[in-house]
């Protein structure tokens, strides 16, 4: 559809072949379809087994589903109930995060649980923000044009069609976009609220645009969903279905057109036939020292989160495979990549209240690409953010603060406002993903992730920090507080053109295992700096397109290398 | 009282970026905050109970039940551990939030955060060796117990505690930097989930199925700002209730 019809059409039109708004019930958050849902026996050979129902396993499922697979989903957390499991408290969101342990190294260690991954069904989207901003063409080609990171083996043209339909699902709310590809959002801007309006009022006056969006969270209704409510706890997950989640968006139309979610069951290894090297299905527990039962299918995908899928890969070790599944070229976990994602906040002498409206408000992308001047390659967005109090105390921690001053700054909580970055940090093999010595209560080796900034990430953060607090200075801040961290885990299967240097080909099928894909964001090369889940949904999205009509099983090597179409499709 | 349209009361606008003494603070007069003092002396966040539903109410309520005993720490920790909670929240007197029961509780029942540096034993050890190290840098530097120093000498161990500065007995078992980040982030949790914190800080609290009608922004006192329930930030308008009885 073109442009013109998109903007008159805005916020009436539906995405077709996906009935998960209709299904959902007014008074209740609890996933129907539940109790109703299809069953496999474990030695029933499914189509397709899917391990995680997190962004990538579950638009996979329920897409195939509709062509007619048999699919089941194993799942490591449990089946929510939100009106009872959820609650409008930052402590007691806890639950919703993957805290089972993982070791931090390397010289700048990521922290990861609550800032990370998610655990239940739905995955990490239950407790994401809610941006759901597209990567540039330029992420596809940053090697070639800027002689970093990596290219893709695939193009925007591949992935187009699949944003606009995942963004009619979602449905994304947001002001037209000049960036990147531009294009226009499926439902208008939401109001901004006081504490984002003085961080806009200073970028303008610094020169630099912000748009209102966008972001996954219906303004008006859309089918049984309702309004956003601006209570701002998106992080926390949202109670009232306004917020974009598989848990809402994919999984109710996936259950009802028959996907098995098996719940509270933890994948530990990938069965492989020993004599012709496919996966014959997936092994799992259904509780910490249970039974170890294997559900057979015909094709198995995997999409555990960065951190759980090269886990998961490792521990399939066999006589094909000692050191991992799929390892044999020592590439998995590799590239696994982070975004710089560094708060600052400002002092107002009146009071914002920043804990109302959704944190993910405005934002730019004026210094996503590379800009030679700059001296660093690639570049970062900027967007506001809202911590709630104890998010805000971590933030005042973090700038030196606790005792009796830490107090005082938050007591004057009600005053300030938050902005942020995110960083493109450059894909790195030594940042990787392997296995600890411990185990976890399953007797599965836990995770170690290890990482370390390069010079060019470095210079990279540096310089976005500067631009966010000449944003607050020039909007008269009369105080800053800055936090340094790091968001949104991507990499660690990633897929290229070549066996020696990816784990996947372009159509996300293992090089190593002919019937194994991999479906979340670990298959990205780069991860621009843009948020990541719209992207892995929309790349589970074309998956599943090319699943369905055979192409992504397709052995000609010219196929599996990719880029069957001009380099030119990439730009404009 | 200084002129909070100023920002002259914060730390680092301040010589030598030390704190305001609290005195200037009014009493609450509505609900409770830690210490009785706070900038919103007539909000109470439990006035809204009745808005939240019931699964938040009950996660948040429970806060506000009477500490039972410590069932993580042994009894020669305990007072350390107060003494801990204390210098790095600053809470000198009653009411206070009983963040040392918090903590204990996560820890017993093993709710940790999902990562462990590799340089680092499991976060329970984490803690009992910073209870060790804290009493043996006291012991080396004031011939006394962590828990027998004085409010200042507290405070200047728990300052080179957070610069990472710590050596000798049980701080040579970890990194010090990243102990301070874990003993710390599970105390701020304790503290500011606790609905007297709100009070203190005038945070609004849970809001489902209630939500929010007005998004805050400048104009002080229009419509646009606040919930008709939400209570502006105290002004120097009332000096009675500023509690000048406080010495530390
Ligand atoms: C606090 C926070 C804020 C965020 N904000 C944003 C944002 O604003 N915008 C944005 O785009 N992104 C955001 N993200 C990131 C985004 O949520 C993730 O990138 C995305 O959900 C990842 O999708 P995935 O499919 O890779 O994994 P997930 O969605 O995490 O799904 C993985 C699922 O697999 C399950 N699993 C893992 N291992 C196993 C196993 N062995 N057996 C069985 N099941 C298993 C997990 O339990 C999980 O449910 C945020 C994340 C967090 C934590
Ligand atoms: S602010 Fe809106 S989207 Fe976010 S949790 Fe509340 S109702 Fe849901």
């Amino acid at each position: 559809m073109g442009t013109f019809w998109r903007g008159i059409l805005k916020g009436a039109l539906g995405p077709r072949d996906n009935d998960s708004r209709f299904l959902l019930d007014v008074h209740s958050r609890d996933l129907p379809g539940e109790t109703t849902m299809a069953r496999y026996r474990d030695d029933d050979e499914v189509d397709l087994v899917i391990v995680g129902a997190g962004a990538g396993g579950s638009v996979l499922a329920q897409r195939l589903a509709r062509h007619g697979w048999r699919v089941v989903i194993i799942e490591a957390g449990p089946f929510w109930h939100p009106d009872e499991d959820w609650v409008s408290d930052e402590a007691g969101s806890h639950p919703l995060y993957w805290t089972q342990k993982r070791i931090i190294s390397g010289a700048d260690p990521i922290e990861l649980g609550k800032n990370n991954s998610g655990r239940g069904v739905g995955g990490s989207m239950v407790h994401y923000a809610g941006y759901t901003p597209r990567f540039h063409p330029s992420d596809l080609s940053t090697y070639t044009d800027d002689g970093v990171g990596a290219d893709w083996p695939i193009c925007y043209e591949d992935l187009r069609p699949h944003y606009e339909q995942v963004e009619a699902e979602l449905p994304v709310a947001g002001q037209d976009w000049p960036w990147g590809y531009p294009h226009r959002y499926p439902f208008s801007p939401h109001p901004v609220s006081g504490a984002a309006e003085k961080l806009r009022e200073g970028a303008l006056r610094c020169g630099i645009e912000m748009r209102v969006g966008p972001v996954g969270i219906v303004n008006g209704t859309f089918g049984n969903r309702p309004h956003c409510i601006y209570r701002g706890y998106c992080l926390q997950g949202c109670k009232v279905n306004a917020k974009a989640s598989p848990y809402v968006t994919h999984l109710p139309d996936a259950l009802a057109h028959g996907v098995e979610v098996r719940a509270n069951c933890m994948a530990l290894r990938v069965e492989i036939r020993q004599d012709s090297g496919r996966a014959r299905g997936v092994v799992y527990a259904t509780e910490s020292g249970g039974a170890h039962r294997l559900q057979r299918a015909r094709y198995v995908a995997i999409a555990g989160y960065s951190v759980e899928t090269p886990r998961l890969l490792l521990a399939s070790v066999s006589r094909r495979f000692p050191s991992g599944l799929c390892n044999n070229v020592d590439q998995v976990g590799r590239y696994v990549m982070v975004q710089g994602a560094t708060q600052t906040a400002g002092r107002w002498p009146f009071e914002l209240r920043m804990y109302k409206a959704p944190p993910p408000e405005i934002s730019s992308e004026q210094f996503y690409e590379t800009d030679p001047a700059r001296g660093f390659a690639r570049g970062f967005s900027i967007q506001t953010v809202s911590p709630l109090p104890i998010g805000w105390a971590e933030h005042v921690l973090a700038d030196g603060h606790w005792g009796w001053a830490l107090r005082e700054y938050m007591r004057d909580y009600n005053h300030w406002a938050t902005i942020g970055v995110l960083n493109e940090l450059l894909p790195h093999p030594d940042n990787r993903i392997t296995l600890a010595d411990e185990t976890d209560p399953y007797g599965q080796p836990i995770a170690r992730m290890d990482y370390t900034l390069g010079d060019n990430d470095r210079a990279n953060m540096a310089y976005s920090t500067k631009v966010i607090t000449d944003i607050l200075h020039a909007a008269d801040a009369q105080d800053v507080l800055t936090i340094q961290r790091f968001a949104h885990l991507i990499g660690g299967a990633r897929m290229g053109s070549f066996p020696e240097h990816s784990v996947v080909d372009a159509n996300q099928r293992a090089w190593a295992v002919p019937n194994l894909f991999i479906a979340d964001g670990s298959v990205c090369p780069t991860q621009g700096s843009a948020n990541p889940a719209l992207t892995i949904m929309a790349l589970a999205s074309r998956l599943a397109q090319r699943m369905a009509s055979g192409a992504a099983m397709d052995d000609d090597p010219g196929a599996r290398t990719g880029r069957t179409r001009s380099r030119a499709g990439n730009r404009r | 009282m200084p002129d909070l349209t100023s920002a002259d009361h914060l730390p680092k606008r301040r010589p030598g970026g030390a704190a305001l003494h609290p005195s200037w603070l009014p009493r609450q007069r509505r609900g409770t905050t830690p210490q009785m003092i706070g900038r919103y002396p007539d909000f109470n966040v439990l006035d809204a109970v009745d808005t939240w539903d019931e699964a938040t109410k009950k996660v948040v309520l429970a806060r506000l039940e009477p500490p039972g005993p410590l069932r993580f720490f042994t009894s020669d920790e305990e007072p350390v551990l107060r003494a801990l909670c204390d210098t790095v929240l600053a809470q000198d007197r009653e009411p206070r939030v009983p963040v040392a029961e918090m903590v204990d509780g996560k820890l017993a029942d093993g709710l940790l955060d999902g990562y462990q540096y590799a340089d680092m034993p499991d976060d329970r050890d984490t803690w009992r060796l910073v209870l060790r190290g804290l009493d043996h840098t006291a012991t080396l530097g004031y011939q006394t117990g962590f828990a027998g120093c004085a409010e200042a000498q507290r405070e200047a161990i728990v300052s080179e505690f957070a610069q990472g500065r710590l050596v000798g007995g049980a701080w040579d078992e970890l990194n010090v930097a990243h102990a301070w980040s874990v003993v710390i982030r599970m105390m701020l949790a304790a503290f500011y989930s606790h609905p007297w914190a709100w009070n203190e800080i005038g945070f609004g609290g849970p809001a489902y199925p209630r939500g929010f009608m007005r998004l805050g922004g400048p104009g002080a006192d229009g419509p646009a700002v606040r919930e008709p329930f939400e209570q502006p930030g105290a002004t120097d308008e009332d000096p009675v209730q500023v509690v000048d009885a406080w010495e530390r």
